[in-house]
């Protein structure tokens, strides 16, 4: 193994490759060119040394490997020679300072060939680790959710397993209406965890790079008709007004996905908002884009929460007196999911309460 | 009610069967069930059972195998009770010849009434039906006449619109998939891309409901198909 990245070390820093040929005698035949119409206008070889220096830096800029540096390297003493050193056109080892020239060009493309191999190589291990990082996030993100899940699912199982264990240890004890009661906890509180797990469900819907959800064209009033009907039918005291829209808008959507969203943000409503009046569900077309709005006339959302409201981030429960369990899930996942469909979803106040809208793209 | 109606459950969680089972009885059905595709499949043979009740994940057979079997020799109502949530199977299930599917989890009334009405459609197919206009809430449809009314007011539909009403309603109840109304009304040669459909349901909603955003008579099944309210 250790041996095989040898072999493909030595072979990236001497290979010979057409790109590196093309690219070397590009520049040199430029310098030169350039070399030679100052020579003319000009007398004076000290100048045009300069300019092969500045080719030797440029060279290992473009190619890869101490190959094109060193051969540029060479060829530069000999034009320098050759071409613009008296005598004109003919080969004078003999003048004075020449191996120093020689040397000093060696020199400077060595270093600048290995100073910009290592930079290449730099920037390489950079951005596999920025890949790295984004993985560790994501990762710690899917972590994070796990955790607030498995805690937001043991919270009613804990009530079902104990009601349920209580009823058939003292069933003789207890009066039909205490029984009644808490089989209803249990229909309770089994009825939460479905509303959970649906959810979690719909989550393994979106493929697992998060890029791409299946859609097809969907009529935007009968997702929205549907998600309120599946809303009142879990919260029948819920007041919901709707608006669909005008005309008839089909997009492109995975429809239970949109629904679950649609059900998520009026769930939220109802449970935070305390509003006074009925919130209102609306949609309409802006550009290209269908754009749909949760509105409330609630206490609206703290300020500083707008920005990571959909981060999935339960609240700290700081002193809040509604600690109504798993909200914080419901917005992230409404935000995965809008985004796994190419949207956008924002959350702001707009003086009298709080409004939520998402856009998706159209055809 | 008339007679006891038999119903077969194939489901092997044995939780569920109970429950259902409970339910069954306690609505005066004889209730019969087993955990296994083959021995539901010789059960249905046997017994003849009024309805059956069917899993789609069973241990030794897939559901999917077993409405085909019942559908080469009976047309008897099949409900598929499924914890998969996916149209696409839905689909599939409902065109091999189920009358109904109800996803799991779900509650004694809403399998109660699904059973009724299953039951009264596999009474139903042996004989024409009697009476020509059906009735649900405020809307009434009279097949002799093919005239819509909505609280009493005629509503003028399109012929198209009115064959996709009248479809539905003539299978009032059940979810009827995309496909099949698509096929009954414009034949089975039309290409499968449904959005003339969906207008056309905007369309017959606008006519129909007083408010569209939730509607009374026509439900939407999303990724499926439509259902029509229930006779009353």
């Amino acid at each position: 193994m250790e041996k095989f990245r040898n072999g493909n070390w030595w072979r990236e820093k001497w290979e010979i490759t057409w790109k590196n040929t093309l690219v070397t005698t590009a520049i040199l035949a430029g310098v030169t060119a350039v070399a030679g119409l100052y020579h003319m206008l000009s007398e004076g070889s000290v100048n045009i040394v300069m300019f092969y220096t500045v080719a030797l830096i440029f060279i290992p800029r473009f190619t890869r490997g101490y190959v094109p540096g060193i051969v540029a390297a060479m060829v530069s003493v000999g034009c320098v020679n050759y071409l613009f050193t008296y005598p004109y056109f003919c080969w004078d080892f003999s003048m004075k300072g020449y191996p120093v020239t020689f040397f000093c060009m060696l020199v400077i493309a060595v270093a600048v060939s290995a100073v910009t191999s290592y930079t290449k190589q730099q920037s390489g291990i950079l951005a596999s680790q920025e890949k790295k990082l984004m993985e560790a996030e994501k990762e710690r993100m899917r972590a994070n959710l796990l955790r607030a899940v498995s805690h937001d699912l043991r919270t009613p199982l804990t009530g079902i397993i104990g009601a349920s264990s209580s009823y058939l240890e003292n069933e003789a004890f207890l009066s039909e209406d205490k029984k009644r009661d808490m089989v209803r906890h249990i229909g309770e509180d089994a009825n939460w965890l479905l509303n959970m797990v649906e959810n979690l469900l719909t989550v393994t819907r979106i493929r697992d790079d998060s890029a791409s959800v299946n859609k097809s064209l969907e009529p935007v009033e009968e997702v929205m008709a549907e998600a309120v009907r599946r809303f009142k039918k879990r919260i029948p005291e819920a007041k919901v007004k709707v608006s669909l829209p005008d005309e008839f808008i089909m997009v492109p959507m995975d429809a239970m996905l949109i629904e679950q969203v649609l059900i998520n943000l009026m769930e939220n409503a109802f449970y935070h908002a305390h509003s006074e009046r009925e919130m209102e569900l609306y949609a309409g077309t802006e550009g290209s884009s269908a754009v749909f709005c949760v509105k409330d006339y609630g206490t609206g959302i703290e300020p500083d929460r707008l920005k990571t409201i959909f981060d999935g981030e339960a609240s700290t429960g700081s002193g809040e007196a509604d600690s109504y369990r798993g909200m914080g899930i419901g917005l992230s996942i409404c935000k995965t999911i809008i985004t796994a469909h190419g949207g956008t979803i924002e959350a702001r106040n707009h003086g009298g309460g709080a409004e939520i809208r998402f856009t998706l793209p159209g055809e | 009610m008339q007679t006891k109606a038999t119903v077969l459950i194939i489901e092997d969680e044995e939780n569920i069967a109970d429950f259902i089972a409970t339910s069954l009885k306690a609505q005066e059905y004889k209730a019969v069930s087993t955990r296994l595709g083959k021995e539901g499949l010789a059960l249905a043979a046997s017994l003849c059972p009024d309805l059956i009740l069917l899993d789609l994940g069973l241990p030794d057979l897939d559901g999917m195998e077993v409405i085909r079997k019942v559908r080469e020799w009976s047309g008897m109502p099949i409900i598929v009770l499924s914890a998969r949530n996916q149209e696409k199977e839905k689909v599939e299930a409902l065109d091999l010849g189920a009358d109904d599917y109800i996803t799991k989890p779900v509650g004694s009334p809403e399998l109660m009434a699904r059973i009724r009405t299953a039951l009264r459609h596999g009474a139903a197919s042996g004989q024409t039906k009697a009476e020509n206009v059906f009735i649900t809430g405020g809307l009434q449809l009279d097949f002799g006449k093919r005239a819509v009314r909505v609280n009493g007011e005629e509503v003028h539909l399109t012929q198209v619109e009115y064959k996709i009403v009248a479809f539905l309603a003539a299978n009032a109840g059940r979810v009827v998939t995309y496909d099949a109304i698509i096929s009954h009304v414009w034949g089975p040669y039309m290409d499968d891309n449904n959005r003339i459909l969906r207008v056309n349901m905007a369309n017959i909603r606008r006519k129909l409901e007083q408010n569209p955003a939730e509607p009374r008579y026509i439900h939407t099944e999303i990724g499926v198909g439509y259902r029509m309210a229930e006779e009353e």
